[in-house]
């Protein structure tokens, strides 16, 4: 803290922003058009300062976390940006993390300046960008497979829309009209973080609103030193698998060192696995979320999520690996999958050094849902996306919850209820899969059992996880159960693979079972 | 006929009587243990000759009790494969970077979950029928296990209820009371309708117990019960529906504060109650507005509520600074005890202590003196606070009000500009006891122009529920396109949902003719999961695309739209006692100076008068700085800001006063 910061504006200014944040993620929930944005809320919204440095996030998707700052990188080198500018990229090879997710990023310039005072930015997730199957998120081997793919460009120049751009894109997705809604929305949401920066501005000057974005950077920095420091110094290393990549049956090892030392930690990933042909790669972007993510859960306070929070962090990530993937590989799953097994192996290293803390390991999967196809009896295209949540690994003094999303998402479920009036779809199960959370003193989480009845043809797919390296349980504790999918057909039940794409028929039932979270300590009577 | 207001609150149990156009007041101990013991002891002193009298209650018992998970012992019917819906909730967590995290309690647990077999679709098409023998065994079981309530929710209801109806039919036998979904929320989305009707369940019971105490002491059917949505209802409908009265208290205040307001001539309010640990914010547009997504206790309350939210910031809120540097207000409080250090007893700075320490409290008038404030004991404290933090005691002093007020001002935007409302065609009401004091700071920072201070804050709330109408809200999930619905089959669901509103009106004895509705269609663009509520009237479509546009900036009538939900509000009104006036004076308010304080403004101590708020008059100006006080409350007014004294007490401030 320099000797004249003044703790009272930085309280002030932390809420100030926060608030920008958050009023940006209320417009785009309000104004969004897919069950993905407003009953999921797969989103996140940000604030950024003229340098493109994070200063404010709301708490909406850790994934988007350490991911976002690059988008604004991204499009600070990709285009000019000027008054009344709109850049879109899902380039996850060009400050995105898989293609579904659209970025906007707008420059918030004073009335006098020539340069930008601010960028603000959103990231929401679509049900579908086109490519190989409905919703994007199929058993791919390219990117090019995985949807239509945008560098850095112009969507809005000087306040008017650039239709080109615009029906470029729907020209290229399966649900054109959903997407537009969930755009126009996007744009809605920086247009309310632009006029409130500028509200902050006139309010409180531009030079000392600049100083207390700095202020707040050094001050996230320093709570995040301070939580560093409390833990020991040392080198610890995991390492963990995914199941496979859907193309071949390899496990796929992801390996940490972390070394903390002096309020800094490094986390070096390498000797894990290189970029694989399935489309479990996870971009860098993606796995500094991850790294953030798990830092951030060690600062007891609530802190400002911005560019701070990085500073005490470096994070080498060997290039082309799957945790650094290079074009074209292909993504999706990286962002998804990839990005909470990165979480599962930092936490098995910082056990470790602080076992009293850190609890075992999470259902380790979103189970990524998609179905799509033609919905005869509303005459329309369809492509429903949904994460099933898992059991959430047991914490050293209490059990893990049930049924919850952990980690790098917290995405809503969409309600039975909405759901079968949006699609040709039935829900027949949602229910706790009992006894699936690892023993221990502390019992892991139980997973859920969701069945879905297809009341039309439709292509199917799931991009999931855990089911031969299971959730790992802690000092004593068991592993919690793996995960399963099955195909009950009238003919009877068939097993399916964790990640898979397939044609199914009306009538057909996908059960999806997710995993249970890891037990914590010896069970009793298991000694 | 008398009629007798009651707010009971957590120190004071506040009563005002109306009979014959006059008004009155009277304030007893409250008697948390038993609250209906201080009601029937306020009303004996002052009423139970009258031969006819009808209580009207704010009632904290259903709030409370959801809050101390001190309910009923529920069990849950629901669609077989989804007894677990309750558990699950949207699947996610409150917080995200916390690894402790836990959800808010389950209210029925697991055992007590039953499912049935049976299925409707979406368009309440039966796919399986009810089996009877299931409810049957189910009925048997619960006979067995010994549950004091029963909730029913079962998957699509809102579409077809007849399966519910029915299980509700072999239910009620039992003699136990059973809430079923399509009765207390008809309405899609099973997760939130499941909860407000399993709350039902677990509250009513409650409810039903102190009701029942009350109206053995009082006689039957003289009860009406506030419920949080501004209106009232009788006490046998709110002994079924008791989770109709989650916001009951706070509801008061808001219809208290809106009466007052429009009496002097603002239609357009939002309320400031700043009590000691915590402060609620309202809306007030005109009418009072309901909102079908607030949260009570981590549960979404899908129920229609006045949208009141809630900070954990007040008073009594605790100062700290936390390892990174930044100076926090609250959310831990001192409460009562060990109070603030002014108190005597707090040892850690609370934003009471730091309004003392700049002269705006005046430590020998606090509760009209019979409590003094130890300013020597604040002086120490925040000196050595100070230096703790490197920090003139003065400058904190004035960061912790401010931090405090960054806290409000955000409350404030959340109801007003997240909700598309500018706070500067907005009047602030400020009420409860420490609000005077951030009021003005408030107003400019949101650059609202008036800010009004009835009399007797805590009087508000009781005067609430005396002139709350009879309000009941209707609602059916349609979820059809606006292109196969005409405006005539609109008005069909309308008619149906009137004609239940008039039967249940009349039971509460009310009048056809004091009997008027207003029907509202819940609409959105067809795809998007959520909506937009527009009068139902025939220009409904272009109406939904207007409000789109002003509410989210853009709006596309090509796009095809679906009517979600018809609403209809049924309101009985009641009669409207006119608010007593105080004498008229002059402008200057000469007498009711009783006093001066050093006041510490912008680096400077200045002299600022105090007034006493009893001795004002009609009419009377004071200009900032001065300070109001009170009983329960002292009035900070700003430099820049002048305060009068309307005709009813009311304290006006507005800005651009004599400097």
């Amino acid at each position: 803290m320099t000797p004249s910061t003044d703790p009272i504006k930085l309280e002030v200014f932390k809420n100030l922003f926060a608030s920008v944040a958050e009023e940006m993620g209320v417009a785009l929930c309000r104004t969004g058009h897919s069950a993905n944005i407003k009953e999921r809320r797969d989103y996140s919204c940000a604030i950024f300062d003229g340098r493109g440095e994070m200063i404010a996030q709301a708490a909406h998707i850790p994934v988007h976390l350490g991911s976002m700052p690059l988008a604004v990188k991204a499009a600070m080198e990709g285009r000019p940006m000027s008054r009344g500018d709109t850049i879109i990229l899902n380039d996850p090879y060009r400050g995105g993390t898989h293609l579904p997710d659209l970025t906007l990023i707008s420059p918030v310039f004073g009335e006098d300046t020539s340069s930008p005072l601010f960028f603000v930015a959103n990231r929401a997730h679509h049900a579908d960008v086109g490519g190989m199957a409905p919703g994007s998120m199929g058993v791919a081997t390219e990117i090019f497979q995985e949807g239509i793919r945008l560098p850095p460009v112009t969507l809005v120049k000087g306040g008017d829309l650039n239709r080109d751009v615009f029906d470029l894109l729907l020209a290229n997705v399966r649900t054109p009209e959903e997407r537009e809604g969930d755009l126009e929305a996007q744009l809605a949401a920086n247009e309310t973080g632009r006029r409130r920066l500028l509200e902050i501005v006139a309010r409180s000057g531009a030079a000392e609103t600049r100083r207390y974005t700095e202020e707040l950077k050094a001050y996230a920095e320093r709570m995040t030193r301070e939580a560093i420091r409390r833990i020991p110094e040392g080198c610890y290393r995991f390492e963990d698998y995914l199941d496979d990549d859907g193309v071949t049956a390899e496990p796929i090892r992801i390996a940490v060192a972390v070394t903390v030392k002096g309020g800094q930690a490094v986390v070096d990933f390498s000797g894990t696995s290189p970029q694989v042909a399935g489309s479990v790669n996870a971009v860098y972007a993606v796995t500094l979320s991850a790294v953030f993510y798990v830092f951030r859960c060690l600062v007891d306070f609530d802190i400002p999520s911005n560019a701070g929070c990085m500073v005490p962090l470096t994070v080498i990530a060997p290039e082309g690996s799957v945790v650094n993937a290079r074009p074209p590989a292909a993504v999706a799953g990286g962002n998804v999958e990839t990005s909470q097994r990165i979480v599962d192996v930092l936490l098995g290293a910082l056990a470790q050094a602080l076992p009293d803390r850190i609890p075992a390991a999470s259902a380790g999967t979103m189970s990524n849902l998609v179905i799509g196809g033609t919905d005869r009896e509303r005459g329309r295209p369809f492509a429903y996306y949904e994460t099933i949540a898992g059991g959430m690994g047991a914490r050293p003094t209490r059990d893990g919850v049930d049924a919850v999303q952990t980690h790098m998402t917290n995405t809503r479920n969409t309600p039975i209820e909405a759901l079968e009036h949006a699609y040709p779809l039935r829900v027949l199960r949602y229910e706790i899969r009992r006894g699936s959370g690892g023993r221990g003193r502390h019992r892991g989480g139980d997973g859920i059992r969701r069945d879905v009845e297809l009341l039309t043809d439709a292509a199917v797919g799931l991009l999931a996880d855990r089911r031969r390296f299971r959730p790992y349980g802690l000092q004593g504790g068991e592993s919690g159960q793996g995960g399963e999918s099955i195909l009950i057909s009238p003919g009877g039940e068939r097993p399916l693979n964790s990640k898979f794409q397939l044609r199914a028929r009306a009538g057909e039932i996908i059960s999806i079972r997710t995993p249970g979270g890891g037990g914590y300590g010896r069970a009793e009577g298991h000694a | 006929m008398m009629k007798v207001g009651v707010d009971v609150g957590g120190t004071f149990t506040d009563l005002v009587f109306l009979a014959d156009g006059r008004l009155w007041t009277h304030k007893v101990l409250s008697t948390p243990v038993d609250p209906a013991g201080a009601v029937l002891q306020g009303i004996a002193q002052e009423a139970l000759a009258e031969e006819s009298y009808q209580i009207v209650h704010g009632s904290t018992v259903a709030t409370n009790g959801l809050l101390e998970g001190k309910g009923a012992r529920v069990a849950l019917i629901t669609t077989a494969g989804f007894e677990d819906l309750l558990e699950i909730g949207r699947q996610d967590r409150p917080r995200l970077y916390d690894f402790m995290v836990d959800r808010p309690p389950v209210l029925v647990p697991r055992a007590l979950r039953f499912g049935i077999r049976e299925r409707v679709d979406c368009r309440g098409r039966v796919l399986e029928p009810l089996e009877d023998d299931g409810v049957t065994s189910i009925l048997s079981d619960l006979a067995s296990v010994g549950v004091e309530s029963i909730a029913i929710c079962l998957l699509h209801c809102y579409a077809n209820p007849s399966h519910e109806a029915r299980v509700l039919k072999r239910a009620l036998p039992l003699g136990i009371p059973v809430s079923a979904s399509h009765r207390i929320l008809p309405e899609y989305r099973e997760y939130e309708r499941c909860v407000a009707t399993v709350v039902n369940a677990y509250v009513s019971p409650l409810m039903e117990r102190y009701l029942g105490r009350l109206e053995e002491a009082v006689g039957k059917g003289r009860l009406r019960i506030m419920q949080s949505n501004g209106g009232s209802i009788s006490a046998a409908v709110a002994r079924q529906e008791a989770v109709r009265t989650i916001l009951s208290g706070p509801a008061g205040g808001v219809v208290g504060a809106t009466a007052v307001a429009r009496d002097a001539g603002c239609d357009k309010v939002i309320t400031f109650d700043m009590g000691g640990t915590s402060t609620d914010v309202a809306l007030v547009d005109g009418d009072l507005r309901v909102t079908t997504e607030a949260e009570v206790g981590g549960l979404p309350l899908r129920i229609p509520l006045l949208d009141i939210h809630t900070v954990g910031s007040g008073g009594g809120s605790l100062v700290w600074i936390d390892e990174g540097g930044a100076l926090r207000v609250g959310p831990q409080s001192a409460g009562a005890d060990p109070g603030p250090v002014c108190y005597g007893r707090g040892e850690q700075i609370t934003v009471t202590d730091a309004h003392l320490t700049l002269g705006r409290l005046d430590p020998d008038r606090f509760l009209g003196g019979k409590m003094r404030l130890d300013l020597e004991r604040v002086g120490a404290v925040m000196a050595a606070f100070a230096r703790q933090v490197g920090m003139d005691p003065l400058r904190l002093a004035e960061g912790v009000v401010t931090v405090a007020n960054a806290t409000m001002e955000k409350a404030i935007r959340v109801i007003s500009v997240e909700r598309g409302h500018d706070p500067r065609e907005f009047c602030l009401v400020s009420f409860g006891g420490a609000g005077g004091l951030h009021a003005c700071a408030l107003a400019q920072s949101l650059s609202m122009p008036r800010v009004l201070i009835p009399p007797h804050a805590g009087l508000l709330s009781a005067y609430g529920m005396l002139v709350a109408d009879v309000v009941k809200d209707y609602a059916k999930t349609l979820l059809r396109s606006t292109v196969s619905t005409s405006f005539e089959e609109l008005q069909a669901v309308v008619s149906l949902l009137k004609e239940q509103g008039f039967r249940e009106m009349k039971d509460e004895g009310l009048d056809e003719e004091s009997i008027t509705t207003e029907a509202a269609l819940d609409m959105r663009y067809l795809g998007q999961s959520y909506e937009l509520r527009v009068p139902c009237e025939q220009d409904f479509l272009s109406r939904f695309h207007d409000l789109h546009r002003k509410s989210y900036g853009y709006a596309n009538p090509a796009r095809e739209t679906e009517i979600v939900t018809v609403r209809l509000r049924v309101k009985g009104g009641v009669e409207k006692p006119p608010l007593a006036t105080v004498e008229e004076g002059s402008a200057d308010p000469g007498t009711a100076c009783v006093g001066e304080r050093r006041v510490f403004l912008d680096d400077e101590w200045v002299t600022a008068p105090v007034f006493a708020r009893e001795a004002l008059r009609a009419g009377n100006r004071c200009a900032g700085p001065a300070l109001v006080v009170e009983m329960s409350a002292t009035t900070f007014l700003a430099p820049g800001w002048e305060g009068t004294v309307d005709r009813r007490g009311n304290l006006v401030l507005t800005r651009g006063g004599p400097r």
